[in-house]
């Protein structure tokens, strides 16, 4: 480092210094203030109604993004939310539902995805099967509330697809 | 003593600095005048007092520029009873921008003059831009001093500015295109890895888009992008002036140069012609002369009048006859089908759509490859060009110059290419984004579901 030639430049540098260092300061505690420490979204595990409400076959959960699938005693939810970029798929009943083996039985598909907003294209079981999406739409883990019997999703818990666990079997 | 009469022409001189006239002259009757007019109004400060003739033709530059800046000034102005009467609140923006639209007197037309300009500045700017780029005009021409790649650089920000501005700007009525419009572009900023989902919170202000996300992207609009696109306007002119006008401007002062005394290659270059600024400097001779220059007051002054006030015409004309849309209230429970962004960012959702790359188990999502990098790089190459660029200075202020050919031709390549895209986005996408060409019918699609 290069010498100081004089008082008055030491004096130049540390008044400069201080000053940016202020500014610098006061500039990041107003950026900081706009980080929100508590969070007011809506609560990621919600009570999607008594059991007996889901039809077989396939109803959609606008408010969660969700479509719940029921064959029988056996529940899974699969996530509307496009994994490309957000948007919300739609679903479209196939004209001759196909059967899948999975890992523990064979599940059911009745409909196919469509994105209105990029075109991707999902099958039955969420996989990305045409267009931009990058992965299969997510699973997310079912249960049954103690208390009052309802249906019980956890937006914050993605299962892989077809995943047994992914699968609530009422039985 | 009796107060001199000032107003007289025979009345002594005032005291230095002192102009005795409540205005200014726009007519003015010799040179003199016309040079204090520049002096002593503060907005024509940033004109020199002569301009050179070449510069002002409507053929040259096609005043893109002014234009753009008029549409500017235009927005302002029909943004701010807009302020007045918009509701940056999720439950009542919708509501009151319809009360712009159908019950406000004139409310529908405002709401369109503001509309109207800012699709027209996106064309003006990008125009612009790319009658800069054939004529070469971000080059240094023969000035010493130029840094025009600067103002090149400030002008890519500015139009990024301009897009940016255009974003926030329709999110503000918080119809069905605005809900979507932010899903979508703050989920490619989420595609970006490691920092995206920082930056999507961010911008959103939490998780999920809600009341924190709407006065986000309003303070945007209304103070952040148009301080920062008044500062770097402001700063652009005082460049162009900077930089000795516009590039046709100093390629005048080469050719005249040329012409007046064709340089002794032994005693011209020499150190001391270099050091007494004679000899890569424009001479200011070649700028005085009568034939190549004019009197900025009235000759600039009346033709940037005649372009300002040609286009609030335009736009005030047009926004009786075309009113702005507005969609139906935001649903965060319904997607459009199709839902499409406005025309200047359909190229972009083209390349979304197109660009997600499976490479074995391995895959990137198009919306960082076509949302994020591939933007990004376009923009980077747009940045650097100037340092790129080796044609001569000569080169510089000449519409599609022979030494510039290439890379004019790789400019206009992409420009074609992304128009096509455009088109495609317009025309010939349907439902679920589905293709279609214009004569097929698309397919009936319940709305629900």
């Amino acid at each position: 480092m290069k010498a100081l030639s004089s008082r008055r430049e030491l004096l130049l540098r540390l008044g400069t210094g201080a000053g940016v260092a202020a500014l610098t300061g006061q500039a990041v505690a107003s950026l900081r203030s706009l980080v929100p420490n508590v969070s007011y979204d809506a609560p990621t595990t919600v009570k999607l109604g008594p059991t007996a409400e889901f039809p077989d076959g396939l109803k959609f959960l606008p408010e969660q993004r969700l479509f719940v699938f029921r064959e029988g005693k056996t529940f899974h939810a699969i996530s509307a939310v496009c994994t490309h970029l957000g948007c919300t798929v739609r679903a479209e009943a196939l004209a001759r539902p196909e059967e899948k083996a999975v890992e523990g039985g064979t599940l059911r598909l009745t409909h196919r995805f469509l994105c209105p907003c990029h075109g991707s294209e999902y099958s039955g079981d969420g996989g990305n099967v045409a267009g931009p999406a990058p992965r299969p739409l997510t699973w997310y883990r079912l249960s049954v509330s103690p208390d009052d019997e309802q249906l019980v999703v956890d937006l914050a818990d993605p299962v892989e697809p077809a995943d047994p666990e992914g699968r609530l079997n009422l039985a | 003593m009796a107060e001199p009469d000032l107003r007289t022409p025979s009345a002594p001189p005032t005291a230095p600095g002192v102009h005795p006239k409540p205005f200014w002259s726009f007519r003015p009757r010799s040179d003199r005048e016309s040079g204090d007019a520049v002096v002593s109004n503060f907005m024509l400060h940033w004109f020199p007092a002569k301009v050179s003739k070449a510069s002002l033709d409507w053929s040259y530059s096609f005043w893109l520029g002014t234009a753009s800046a008029a549409l500017l000034l235009l927005l302002v102005l029909s943004g701010m009873p807009l302020l007045f009467l918009y509701v940056p609140s999720v439950e009542r923006a919708y509501a009151s921008v319809k009360d712009i639209e159908y019950v406000v007197t004139f409310g529908s037309w405002i709401r369109a003059v503001h509309r109207l300009s800012a699709h027209l500045m996106v064309v003006a700017v990008v125009l612009h831009l790319v009658r800069v780029f054939l004529t070469g005009a971000y080059k240094n021409g023969v000035g010493r001093g130029q840094r025009r790649p600067v103002n090149w650089v400030l002008g890519v920000a500015m139009l990024l500015l301009t897009l940016f501005l255009s974003f926030t700007g329709y999110l503000l009525p918080w119809d069905q295109l605005a809900y979507w419009a932010v899903t979508v572009g703050t989920n490619i900023a989420s595609s970006i890895p490691w920092v995206g989902n920082t930056i999507r919170e961010l911008l959103l202000g939490g998780r999920e888009i809600d009341q924190p996300t709407l006065i986000r992207f309003y303070v945007l609009h209304v103070i952040a992008l148009p301080g920062l696109l008044g500062i770097l306007f402001v700063y652009h002119m005082w460049r162009v002036r900077k930089d000795g006008g516009l590039a046709r401007a100093d390629r005048e002062g080469v050719l005249e140069q040329k012409a007046e005394a064709p340089p002794g290659p032994t005693k011209t270059y020499t150190l001391l012609g270099v050091a007494r600024g004679q000899a890569p400097a424009i001479r200011a001779s070649s700028l005085e002369a009568r034939d190549t220059t004019v009197n900025a007051v009235p000759d600039l002054v009346r033709r940037a009048a005649i372009v300002v006030l040609g286009t609030i015409a335009v736009v005030g004309i047009l926004s009786v006859f075309f009113r702005a849309p507005l969609e139906e209230p935001a649903n965060a429970l319904v997607t459009p089908n199709p839902a499409k962004a406005p025309w200047y960012f359909l190229w972009l959702q083209e390349i979304v759509t197109d660009t997600t790359v499976h490479i074995g188990s391995f895959t990137i999502n198009g919306a960082f490859l076509g949302g994020v990098l591939l933007p990004g790089l376009l923009l980077t190459v747009l940045t650097l060009w100037p340092w790129w660029d080796k044609s001569p200075a000569a080169a510089a202020g000449v519409w599609l110059g022979q030494s510039r050919r290439r890379q004019n031709l790789v400019f206009l390549a992409v420009c074609v290419v992304i128009l096509v895209f455009t088109f495609i986005g317009t025309f010939l996408r349907g439902p679920y984004w589905h293709f279609y060409w214009p004569w097929e019918a698309w397919p009936e699609i319940p709305g629900r579901i």
